[in-house]
């Protein structure tokens, strides 16, 4: 048995060493930011020129960098990102629920026509409208205010998308049958289909919170004055204003991508369902 | 009762179908409309053809199409492959595979500025990239500040933020091949190589269509790294339409060139799009033909 075993690690090897190269050029980016972000900024340098290991481990350690950040005002701009993301994710679940499941349950005129607009609407990406959005926006008077990045991103026609799907594989049997005992609308919804859509509001609610914590360029646009910044403009600016803070910005970076990684680790299951849904469609 | 169940279809669909008619149908008409006004010395006029005249008429405008063409030939077909690859080792069964999905899932948590602003870093002259390619004797490379290397470093780090999201998309459809049609090819003697020629590939055709698609959109609209790191340089060379468009409307205040060239991109956009399926669709029944 021996023999045949070291044999097939041998055979194994090349495989073994692509898994082992892919995982490295996927990891050691961020180690080397993390580990950069715990050493003071005057040695992240040091040890690559000849190359050392000890370029990649966290040593000396120090809190420093994390402490300038949060003193440097990022702290507010975790909140500001919390409550837009948090708010469009909020709304953005019961206008896009709603939506889907009146596209699910009822039938009424050009409903083919509305639905086939909304999937359209989702093909094209935000950055396309961008630009033009922003003239509406002006015309609406909300630059520079938070409405303006909240709003236009709550209608979201991918969560009308799963939403829709979802509703439709609910048997029609339960609505009639409430509807039989007398339960109203706002019932039927509550205590029927709200419940059984948990794992949809899941896939949907995670989308549209990512898709907030990840906006830069309408965050950009919308508000020029940047007072109030959300997550990636302001690790952007942070960029322009501290360019050689390395370990600072290695710090920004870090807190940008854990709080998503945080969230979307036990979720995990549900996001990717809800990118298959999206893929289905094409 | 009828006018009821109206009522409450208005209720529900209402908010929803407002904000994707003022916030994603409004714009693409406003663009198209505001493409043929010009603001001079702050007056409003309109221009007609005039803001797409002056655009054709200008170098700058035709190198940035070249730019943003060039980088989308490389990047998606490179992104796809790659995905393409990550996905067949992401369903292989073998030790230790739990652990390496897990790390080939975690650039999807990254956003693409903060890759950017890692990747920033790696790629400095002095960075950890040069360290590691000085330790076989290779000289260090100005990645994002020489005209020869800025282009493909943005690709790279689009690449590295990119491939794991549409892995995802390849997984599922690794995933609905039914095993009985390997389990045949291989009672019949296929090669690893001949079941992912004749099997794999065929059937997953649909979703590499659907991920090019969808790559294509993307990349041909990706703003950060360009803003963040070269803003269009060095010497232009990475000044994608996307680009272009920013500086008219929001540096030099020219909303209606910026309008035209955004018209320009999704026109583009759209043509290569249709291009893609129509490829697609022609090779595959040329295949069933055959």
């Amino acid at each position: 048995m021996k023999p045949i075993l070291g044999a097939r690690i041998l055979r194994n090897l090349p495989t073994t060493l692509l898994y082992i190269l892919v995982a490295v050029l996927f990891v050691l980016p961020l180690w080397w930011a993390a580990v950069s972000s715990f050493r003071p900024n005057d040695v992240i340098f040091r040890d690559l020129f000849p190359f050392s290991l000890r370029a990649l481990l966290p040593q000396p350690f120090t809190l420093d960098a994390y402490v300038a950040v949060f003193q440097k005002g990022f702290g507010s701009i975790i909140a500001n990102t919390m409550l837009v993301a948090g708010l469009t994710m909020i709304l953005g679940l019961i206008v896009n629920g709603a939506a889907g499941f009146a596209f699910a349950v009822f039938d009424f005129r050009y409903k083919k026509t509305i639905l086939s607009i909304v999937v359209i609407s989702f093909m094209l990406p935000f950055e396309a409208i961008a630009m033009p959005l922003y003239t509406v926006v002006q015309q609406l008077g909300w630059i520079d205010r938070v409405v303006a990045l909240i709003v236009p991103s709550v209608a979201n026609g991918l969560a009308i998308f799963l939403f829709y799907q979802f509703f439709q594989q609910v048997p029609k049997d339960y609505y009639e049958a409430a509807r039989l005992e007398g339960a109203g609308m706002l019932r039927i919804l509550w205590s029927i289909y709200i419940p059984l859509s948990m794992p949809t509001c899941i896939s949907a609610g995670l989308m549209l919170f990512i898709f907030q914590w990840e906006a830069f360029l309408w965050p950009l646009l919308a508000m020029p004055a940047q007072e109030f910044k959300v997550i990636q403009v302001g690790m952007a600016s942070f960029q322009e204003q501290y360019t050689t803070a390395w370990n600072e910005l290695f710090g920004v970076a870090v807190i940008t991508a854990l709080i998503p990684i945080v969230l979307l680790l036990p979720l995990q299951k549900f996001y990717v369902q809800g990118l298959a849904g999206s893929g289905i469609k094409g | 009762m009828q006018d009821r169940k109206l009522l409450t279809v208005a209720i529900l669909l209402g908010p929803a179908l407002l904000g994707l008619v003022i916030f994603r149908v409004y714009p693409i008409v406003l663009a198209f409309f505001e493409s043929f006004f010009t603001t001079l010395r702050g007056e409003r006029q309109f221009a007609g053809l005039g803001n797409y005249a002056l655009l054709f008429s200008d170098s700058a405008f035709w190198h940035s199409l070249w730019v943003t063409l060039w980088f989308n030939l490389i990047i998606n077909p490179l992104q796809v492959g790659l995905a393409l690859i990550l996905a067949l080792m992401f369903v292989q069964k073998r030790p230790g595979i739990g652990f390496y999905r897990f790390l080939f899932l975690i650039p999807i948590g990254v956003s693409l500025p903060t890759a950017v602003i890692i990747w920033r870093i790696m790629l400095l002259p002095d960075g950890l990239v040069n360290g590691l390619l000085g330790t076989i004797g290779v000289e260090p490379v100005r990645f994002l500040t020489s005209p020869s290397f800025a282009l493909y470093s943005i690709i790279a780090i689009a690449t590295w933020k990119g491939i794991s999201y549409w892995m995802i998309f390849i997984v599922g459809g690794l995933q609905n091949i039914s095993p009985e049609i390997y389990e045949a090819a291989r009672l019949e003697g296929a090669t690893p190589f001949q079941r992912l020629w004749l099997i794999t590939l065929p059937l997953l055709k649909p979703t590499l269509l659907f991920v090019l698609v969808a790559d294509v959109t993307i990349n041909f609209l990706l703003f950060a790294p360009i803003f963040m790191i070269t803003q269009g340089g060095p010497r232009g060379s990475t000044n994608v339409l996307m680009y272009e468009a920013y500086k008219s409307g929001f540096a030099f205040g020219d909303m209606g060139r910026a309008m035209a060239i955004v018209v320009c991109l999704v026109a583009i956009l759209l043509v290569i799009v249709a291009l893609q399926f129509r490829l697609l669709n022609g090779r595959a029944n040329q295949g069933d033909a055959a």
